[in-house]
C-alpha cells in the first residue's frame, strides 16, 4: 500500500510536494489566526422537528437509553440528499404512552426539507426503531432502507414513485429481537448484497415495560440494570438468495460465540484483499473481527489483529465505529466509541489487516476518557485533505446530573477532533471549543450521519439525540476544495456498496469506499466526497467497482460533482 | 438463565430447612439464653464450603487444562509453520502460523469466545475466582490463571505472531514462540 505514495519522477515528486504542502495550509490551525471550524444547527429552520422519543425519562431500561441513528440517502434521486430517522416509543412507566412515527424528509433546493412520511409509507407500523441502513437490496436502481428495530426489523423496499413497500417478512429479514447495527455487503462475490445484522441483549418487550432502575451507580444512585448481568442476544448473518434473505450465520461461520452486546457494524475490504471484511464493536466485550475468507466463509480474527481490545488487553464498551485511512499511511484505521470513563479507540492500521491502539499516541485519548461516546465518522470537515473525527456524546444515566462532578451530565458536549496531518504529533486535537455553536449544544446525542445535504462541497453533520428532535450542524468552515464523486452502476443505479473511489494529487492518494451501516447505527452519504486543499485539479480519479474492475479519469476539475458510470 | 433458576431453587429449599431447623431449636435456645447456631447447619455449611472450595480448585484445574490445550495445538501450529516455512510452503506456512496467532491469543484471554461467554455467565452471577487479585489489580475480571501483565505479554506475541503470517522466519517465529514458553511456564507453575 505504501507503493501509493512513490512518486512518478523528479517532476512529479515536486508537484506533490507542493500539492501537499497547499492541502495542510488551507485551513488555520491551534494558534493561527482563527477558528478552522463553523458548524451552526439549522434543524428546525430546514423543518428537521420530528422528536426522537426514547422511552422513559428515568431511563429505567437500557432500551430506554440506547436512541437512534439516521440515514443520509437520496431516495427520489434527484441530486440532493433526503434524510431519514427510525424513532422509538414513549414510555410512561410500563404503560406505551406513544409509539414514534419515523421520519422521511425529502432535501429541497433551498436547503430546507418536507417530510414525506406518510406519502412514503414509512411511518414505521408502530416498531421501536433503532438503525437506519441504506442499500439497493434488490438492484432496481432505487435505494431501499432497512430498519433494525427492538422487534421485528423493517426493510422498506423503494418502489421508485416516491412510495415503499415493506417487505421484511415476504424476504425473511425481521428476525425478532433487539436488533441494533447493520451492515449491507456482498460476502459471497455473487453481485448481490448479504446482510449482517447485530443484536444487543436478550430481552423481552415485558422486561423492558416492568424494568426499574435497580443498579446502584457508585452508591449515589439506583440507575438501568445491564448490559452486564443480561444475555446477549446473537448477531446474525443473511445471504441474498433467490430473492429472499436466508439466515446464513453459522454455515457462514460468524456464529456469535461470545454473545457479544453488539452495536456498531462496518464492513470494509480491510486486509486489501479484494472482499469485504466485518468489523462489530460490542459493548463490553471484546469486538469482533470476521475476516472474509473466500465464497463467504469468514473467520474471526479480531484479537491478534489487534483491534479487539484495547491496549491494555481489556474489551472495553464499544458503541461506535468508524473507518478509514484516518493516518494518511494508505490503510484502514478503525475508531470506536466507549463508554464513560475509558478512551475511545483508534486502531492504526499496520497493514494485511493488523492493527495497533495508537489512541494515545494520536491524542485522541485524553479528549474522550470523559464522555460517554457513540455515533462517530471519520470525514474531512475543513477539506484539508484528512479525515477528523466527530464524535456524539451523552450518558446513558440522568441520574449522574445530581452529580455532575463525578462523570459530568446526562446532557453532553459532542466532540470535533481535528486532523492534524501525518507527522504532526499527536496527530489529533480536540477542536471542539473553536468549532462554532453548533459544538456548543449539550444534549444526549447518540447517532451520527456525514453528508453534504446542501452540496456546497463540505460535510455537514445530522446528530440524533435522546428525547429531542435531531441537529444538522450546517457547516460553514472556509474550508478548501474538494471533490464529490457520484458513483453509478450500469442501470444507472447509485453507489454501490463495496466500491472504492481513491484520488490522486501529486504523490497524495487518498480513498474512500461505499459502504452502508457505519458510526451507531447509521448510514453516512454514500457519495465519496474528498477534500483538497488549494489543489484546483484532482490528478486521477480512479474507481474500483464492487467486481474488481476500474474506471479512470484523469485531470479532473475540483469543487464538482463527478459523476462515473461504470462501464465508461 | 434456566442454570440459575435451577440454582436458586437449591437454595430457598435450603433456607427452608434451616429455618425449620432454627425454629425446632429455638425453644431451646430461648431456655438457654443467647442461642447457638445449631452444630447440624454449621456442620452443613462446611460441608458446603469444602464443595465452594473444590469446584474453585476445579475451575483452575479446567482453565489450566484449557491453557495446556491451546499450548499444546500453538505447539504443532509451530511445527507445521516451521515445516512448511522449510519446504517453501507459503500457503501452508501462512495457515500455520495464523493459527499459532490464535492459539496465543486464547492464552491470553483463557480460551475462545465461547469461554469468553460462560465466564461473562460467570461474573454475571457473582462469581470472581479471583477477587482478592482483581481488586489489586492483578487479574482481569474472572480470570482465573493468566494475570494481567502476562495477558498484555501475550496478546503483544499473539500479534507479533500474526503479523508475521504473510512472510514468516522460522528463526523469528521460534524466538517469539520462546517468549510465550516463558510466560506459560510461570503461568502453569503450582500454585504454592
Amino acid at each position: 500500500m505504501r507503493a501509493r505514495w512513490q512518486g512518478a519522477g523528479a517532476a512529479g515528486a515536486v508537484m506533490g510536494l507542493l500539492a501537499v504542502a497547499a492541502l495542510h495550509h488551507t485551513t488555520a490551525h491551534p494558534g493561527a489566526a482563527g477558528p478552522a471550524f463553523r458548524f451552526i444547527d439549522v434543524a428546525p429552520d430546514a423543518g428537521l422537528t420530528r422528536v426522537l422519543l426514547a422511552g422513559r425519562p428515568a431511563k429505567d431500561h437500557l432500551l430506554d437509553s440506547a436512541g437512534a441513528g439516521a440515514a443520509w440517502l437520496d431516495f427520489d434521486r434527484d441530486g440532493r440528499l433526503d434524510l431519514f430517522l427510525p424513532n422509538g416509543w414513549l414510555l410512561d412507566g410500563a404503560r406505551i404512552v406513544e409509539r414514534g412515527r419515523y421520519a422521511l424528509y425529502r432535501g429541497l433546493p433551498d436547503g430546507t426539507f418536507r417530510d414525506v412520511t406518510d406519502e412514503a409509507g414509512v411511518q414505521g407500523d408502530g416498531r421501536w426503531g433503532s438503525g437506519a441502513f441504506v442499500a439497493d437490496y434488490d438492484g432496481d436502481g432505487w435505494p431501499d432502507i432497512f430498519v433494525t428495530t427492538f422487534g421485528r426489523n423493517l426493510l422498506y423496499r423503494n418502489l421508485g414513485n416516491g412510495r415503499f413497500e415493506e417487505v421484511a417478512a415476504r424476504v425473511g429479514l425481521e428476525s425478532p429481537g433487539w436488533n441494533t447495527g447493520a451492515s449491507f455487503f456482498d460476502a459471497d462475490g455473487d453481485g448481490d448484497l448479504d446482510l449482517y445484522v447485530a443484536s444487543y441483549i436478550d430481552c423481552t418487550l415485558e422486561s423492558v415495560l416492568e424494568a426499574k432502575p435497580s443498579l446502584s451507580w457508585r452508591g449515589l444512585e439506583q440507575v438501568a440494570f445491564g448490559p452486564f448481568g443480561m444475555k446477549g442476544a446473537p448477531d446474525h448473518f443473511f445471504r441474498f438468495e433467490g430473492g429472499r434473505y436466508v439466515d446464513a450465520t453459522s454455515e457462514a461461520g460468524l456464529d456469535d460465540r461470545a454473545l457479544g452486546f453488539g452495536f456498531a457494524v462496518r464492513t470494509a475490504d480491510i486486509d486489501d484483499d479484494g472482499d469485504l471484511d466485518i468489523y462489530v464493536a460490542n459493548d463490553s466485550d471484546a469486538n469482533y473481527l470476521y475476516r472474509n475468507e473466500g465464497r463467504g466463509t469468514f473467520k474471526e480474527v479480531g484479537t491478534w489483529s489487534g483491534c479487539a481490545l484495547d491496549g491494555n488487553g481489556a474489551a472495553q464498551a464499544g458503541m461506535g465505529v468508524a473507518m478509514g485511512d484516518a493516518t494518511g499511511d494508505g490503510v484502514w484505521d478503525i475508531f470506536v466509541t466507549n463508554f464513560s470513563e475509558d478512551f475511545s479507540t483508534l486502531y492504526r492500521g499496520l497493514g494485511r489487516g493488523a492493527f495497533e491502539d495508537a489512541s494515545r499516541e494520536l491524542g485522541v485519548g485524553q479528549p474522550t476518557y470523559r464522555p460517554l461516546s457513540w455515533g462517530t465518522a471519520f470525514a474531512d470537515l475543513d477539506n484539508d485533505g484528512d479525515l477528523d473525527i466527530v464524535i456524539a456524546n451523552g450518558h446513558i444515566y440522568p441520574q449522574v446530573d445530581r452529580h455532575p462532578d463525578v462523570v459530568g451530565t446526562y446532557a453532553q458536549r459532542n466532540l470535533l477532533l481535528e486532523n492534524l496531518g501525518p507527522g504532526k504529533a499527536p496527530m489529533f486535537r480536540d477542536a471542539t471549543a473553536e468549532a462554532g455553536p453548533g459544538f456548543e449544544q449539550v444534549r444526549s446525542s447518540r447517532g451520527v450521519a456525514a453528508g453534504d445535504y446542501d452540496n456546497d462541497g463540505d460535510l455537514d453533520l445530522l446528530v440524533t439525540h435522546t428525547d429531542q428532535p435531531p441537529s444538522l450542524l450546517r457547516n460553514d468552515t472556509a474550508g478548501g476544495s474538494w471533490l464529490t464523486v457520484v458513483c453509478e452502476g450500469p442501470r444507472g443505479e447509485i453507489n454501490p456498496i463495496g466500491t472504492r473511489v481513491t484520488v490522486r494529487v501529486g504523490d497524495r492518494t487518498q480513498w474512500r469506499d461505499i459502504a452502508s451501516g457505519d458510526s451507531y447505527m447509521s448510514t453516512h452519504d454514500p457519495r465519496p466526497h474528498f477534500g483538497l486543499g488549494a489543489a484546483t485539479k484532482v490528478d486521477e480519479v480512479d474507481v474500483r467497482w464492487p467486481d474488481g474492475t476500474h474506471s479512470v479519469r484523469r485531470d479532473v476539475e475540483a469543487r464538482q460533482f463527478l459523476r462515473i458510470r461504470k462501464g465508461s | 438463565m434456566k442454570a440459575r433458576r435451577g440454582y436458586s431453587a437449591v437454595i430457598a429449599l435450603g433456607a427452608l430447612v434451616a429455618i425449620a431447623m432454627f425454629f425446632s431449636a429455638a425453644p431451646a435456645a430461648a431456655q438457654a439464653g443467647a442461642p447457638a447456631t445449631p452444630p447440624e447447619m454449621v456442620a452443613t455449611y462446611s460441608a458446603l464450603a469444602d464443595a465452594i472450595l473444590a469446584v474453585k480448585r476445579t475451575e483452575a484445574d479446567l482453565v489450566r487444562s484449557i491453557l495446556a490445550a491451546a499450548y499444546a495445538h500453538g505447539e504443532v501450529q509451530l511445527a507445521r509453520a516451521q515445516r512448511s516455512i522449510g519446504a517453501g510452503d507459503a500457503a501452508a506456512a501462512r495457515a500455520a502460523v495464523e493459527a499459532l496467532a490464535a492459539d496465543v491469543a486464547q492464552l491470553a484471554t483463557e480460551g475462545d469466545a465461547a469461554v469468553a461467554q460462560v465466564r461473562k455467565r460467570l461474573l454475571e452471577g457473582g462469581h470472581h475466582h479471583n477477587s482478592a487479585g482483581e481488586a489489586q489489580g492483578l487479574y482481569d475480571e474472572g480470570f482465573v490463571v493468566v494475570t494481567k501483565a502476562a495477558k498484555q505479554k501475550l496478546l503483544e506475541s499473539s500479534r507479533a505472531i500474526g503479523q508475521m503470517a504473510g512472510a514468516a522466519k522460522a528463526d523469528a517465529l521460534g524466538a517469539e514462540w520462546q517468549k510465550v514458553k516463558a510466560i506459560y511456564a510461570g503461568l502453569m507453575k503450582p500454585a504454592k
